[in-house]
């Protein structure tokens, strides 16, 4: 039996892999930029985390990639879409999420999370760029700033101005437009945020404003962007501590519960945790003992416990 | 016969509907070459073919085309359905002239506008409208809906310069009942997966007859159910069984059913117009053929309901539920062409008693133009695997997947 599973997010600006043991703890993860849905990015971002976690390929039991190149990956055993992963892997990281907003490079997505931990309702972009990484980084061009700068310069703005458009390009025209009359690079790039949390507040409300809210993507690491989101949606927004790697955390976890079957299946038991059962109610709850409420479930010790001790019991038999 | 010339004979049966299926009026030019008939178009929905094909001429529905709008932009505002804007293009760019008359019915408001702007192109081609009762359970419904096609006969009669005779009525309305009741076999056999049967191919087999000479195409769809027999490839069965409603005027692109039975699903049922709504219902064969005719109208808002009509005892989604459970559909993908007004009033209706029902749906609209097929897919392959995955989950999960466009 293997003992490690791996899952890589193959997005369209950046690449994303995340190594887990047996038990769903991250053992090492990687984020490379290399430019559009790169073969090179996805390539460095294994190899880093393979080499993180002092691992090769094959001590991988089972590969799940997500992302927009996931059907290009011949390591990858099996695929599945960013909406089922991210979903999965935001309640693994924030296990209270019910809503979650995911933007990424070429698309933002809402999906609500329902009582199983799974997606119930989801919604997304799927005209342009409205709303996305990619609408920052043409804005970002505009304005002659880095991308990562923005966030910072735009959390000075004094005044609320107003980009009408949600087209990346009629949104550059109206930049530079505003910029031309006179507007300060942080007053319009308020605006150009603010822009965001309008379309992402329309996508939220297709699928039901409720929360707790978790925001994952890359997207998420902009500190104006989450806190225009944040005024719109007049909640507050969880980051994790690492958002652009949900998904891939997502794509391994379902690689986990896929091996995990797949061993079940086969009769062979599993060295660190024999309750494979518990093990896999577990990791399909998105808390522990979860029947829906996440604040009942958060008083259910017991559950979280008796999953401690079966650990700690297999640890001591292990030495 | 062995299985495999079975097979390749399938096969070449499905490429000519196919072919049929692309290129529709240059079916229409090479069987107006072939034979020296007339060809009347109409639009879709509730003209009675049978009528045009009993006068000897063939009906042939016209179907939106493949080509991006150009000449019709000067017609027709851009907010009209992909289906009318790509009709009077046609009209524009001197594609219809191979019709020698056109009947236009009052379906919808667009109709309306596209059968103007087609009057003012094809300035030498017969255009005879028409009007029927939308209305279908009042007392005088059947009287009025008779009245409708009794005037449309005797313009049709006034048109050709002959009668349209009874008895040839009633010889067309059995040819086109025996054909629908072929078709209706196909999909009764891919539902108890005897026929693996694409959705793509459906439509072909479904389309080709809107615009096909009858009796060749009723020669084709019984070779094809004659071919398929328990050697037929059953489809993969952990694939997601899915019913796809929608599109009433324009047939789904091929590209976009592909992708999403590519993506892991089985269409397994329909309600489409170019698909199970269109050969849902046959024609009496005895009595008055008008008066069969008239019931046939009224008939097919019973079989499968339908958005552009008014039936107070009728509910478009009870059926769709109902249907998918006959066809033990885990879930129904909406297909709804951008600026259809008839299916943007009813889809709330449908979205709400999917909800309250359980029911995995999921909506797209579709352009004529273009349509981002890799965001569509994403979209697609996220419904499967939220269906997928609820087939283990606990039954505690009431709410409906939608993936909407934003």
């Amino acid at each position: 039996m293997k003992k490690h599973v791996m899952g890589i997010d193959f997005g369209s600006t950046t690449a994303k892999a995340v190594v887990l043991d047996m038990q769903g703890n991250i053992v090492a993860w990687s984020v490379a930029h290399m430019g559009a849905v790169s073969d090179a990015a996805v390539h460095q971002a294994v190899d880093d985390v393979l080499a993180q976690a002092g691992l090769e390929q094959k001590d991988i039991g089972r590969c799940v990639s997500t992302g927009y190149g996931r059907r290009m990956l011949d390591i990858a055993d099996k695929n599945f879409t960013e909406i089922t992963c991210h979903a999965r892997g935001a309640v693994a990281m924030v296990p209270e999420a019910r809503l979650v907003i995911d933007i990424g490079g070429q698309d933002s997505k809402t999906i609500s999370v329902d009582a199983n931990g799974l997606v119930a309702q989801f919604a997304m972009n799927d005209r342009c760029a409205a709303g996305t990484g990619k609408f920052l980084e043409v804005l970002a061009r505009a304005m002659e700033i880095e991308l990562d700068e923005m966030g910072d310069i735009a959390m000075g703005a004094k005044q609320e101005l107003k980009i009408s458009s949600m087209c990346a390009t009629f949104a550059e025209t109206e930049v530079i437009s505003l910029r031309a009359e006179g507007n300060s690079k942080e007053d319009v790039l308020g605006a150009v945020h603010q822009a965001i949390a309008t379309r992402t507040l329309g996508l939220v409300n297709r699928v039901g404003k409720k929360g707790p809210v978790v925001m994952t993507g890359g997207v998420a690491r902009n500190k104006a962007a989450v806190h225009y989101i944040e005024k719109a949606l007049g909640m507050p927004v969880i980051l994790p501590k690492t958002p652009q790697i949900a998904g891939a955390l997502g794509a391994a976890l379902i690689g986990l519960d896929d091996y995990k079957a797949e061993l079940a299946e086969s009769g062979e038991s599993l060295d660190e945790d024999h309750d494979v059962d518990a093990q896999m109610a577990f990791d399909k709850s998105c808390v522990s003992g979860c029947k829906g409420d996440p604040v009942a479930a958060a008083q259910t010790a017991p559950a979280a416990t008796s999953k401690l001790k079966s650990m700690l019991g297999n640890l001591q038999k292990h030495f | 016969m062995l299985l495999e010339s079975r097979v390749k004979e399938q096969g070449s049966i499905l490429a000519r509907l196919g072919e049929v299926c692309t290129d529709p009026l240059g079916y229409a030019r090479e069987w107006k070459a072939r034979t020296g008939g007339l060809v009347v178009g109409s639009f879709p929905m509730n003209f009675p073919s049978e009528m045009a094909h009993a006068a000897g001429a063939l009906p042939l529905i016209i179907q939106e085309a493949e080509d991006p709008i150009t000449a019709g932009h000067g017609l027709l505002f851009p907010f009209y359905c992909g289906y009318t804007r790509s009709t009077v293009d046609q009209a524009a760019n001197g594609e219809l002239d191979v019709l020698d008359a056109i009947m236009f019915g009052d379906h919808c408001v667009q109709l309306l506008g596209a059968a103007d702007a087609v009057r003012m192109s094809l300035k030498n081609t017969r255009v005879i409208f028409f009007q029927l009762i939308s209305s279908m359970c009042d007392p005088w419904t059947l009287g009025r809906a008779k009245e409708s096609f009794e005037k449309l006969r005797e313009e049709l009669e006034d048109f050709l310069g002959r009668k349209v005779e009874d008895d040839a009525l009633r010889e067309s309305i059995r040819l086109f009942n025996r054909d629908r009741q072929a078709m209706r076999k196909l999909y009764e056999m891919r539902v108890a997966g005897q026929i693996s049967l694409t959705a793509t191919e459906m439509q072909y087999v479904v389309k080709s007859a809107m615009v096909m000479d009858r009796r060749e195409h009723l020669e084709l769809v019984e070779a094809l159910v004659a071919g398929a027999t328990e050697n037929s490839p059953a489809p993969e069965k952990r694939a997601i069984r899915l019913h796809l409603s929608g599109h009433f005027c324009q047939a789904p692109k091929p590209e976009l059913l592909d992708m999403i039975e590519g993506c892991g699903a089985v269409v397994v049922g329909d309600d489409l117009y170019h698909g199970f709504r269109y050969i849902s219902t046959d024609v009496g064969e005895n009595g008055d053929p008008m008066e069969a005719l008239a019931h046939w109208y009224l008939d097919r808002n019973t079989g499968v309901p339908c958005p552009t009509r008014v039936q107070n005892d009728v509910d478009w989604d009870a059926f769709l539920l109902d249907a998918m459970r006959k066809e033990n559909a885990e879930g129904m993908i909406v297909l709804m062409a951008k600026f259809c007004e008839p299916h943007m009033y009813y889809y709330p209706e449908v979205k709400e008693a999917f909800e309250k029902a359980g029911m995995p749906h999921l909506l797209i609209e579709t352009e004529h133009e273009s349509m981002a097929l890799e965001h569509i897919r994403t979209r697609v392959e996220s419904f499967l695997e939220l269906v997928k995955r609820r087939r283990g989950a606990a039954p505690v999960v009431t709410s409906a997947a939608q993936g909407e466009v934003a």
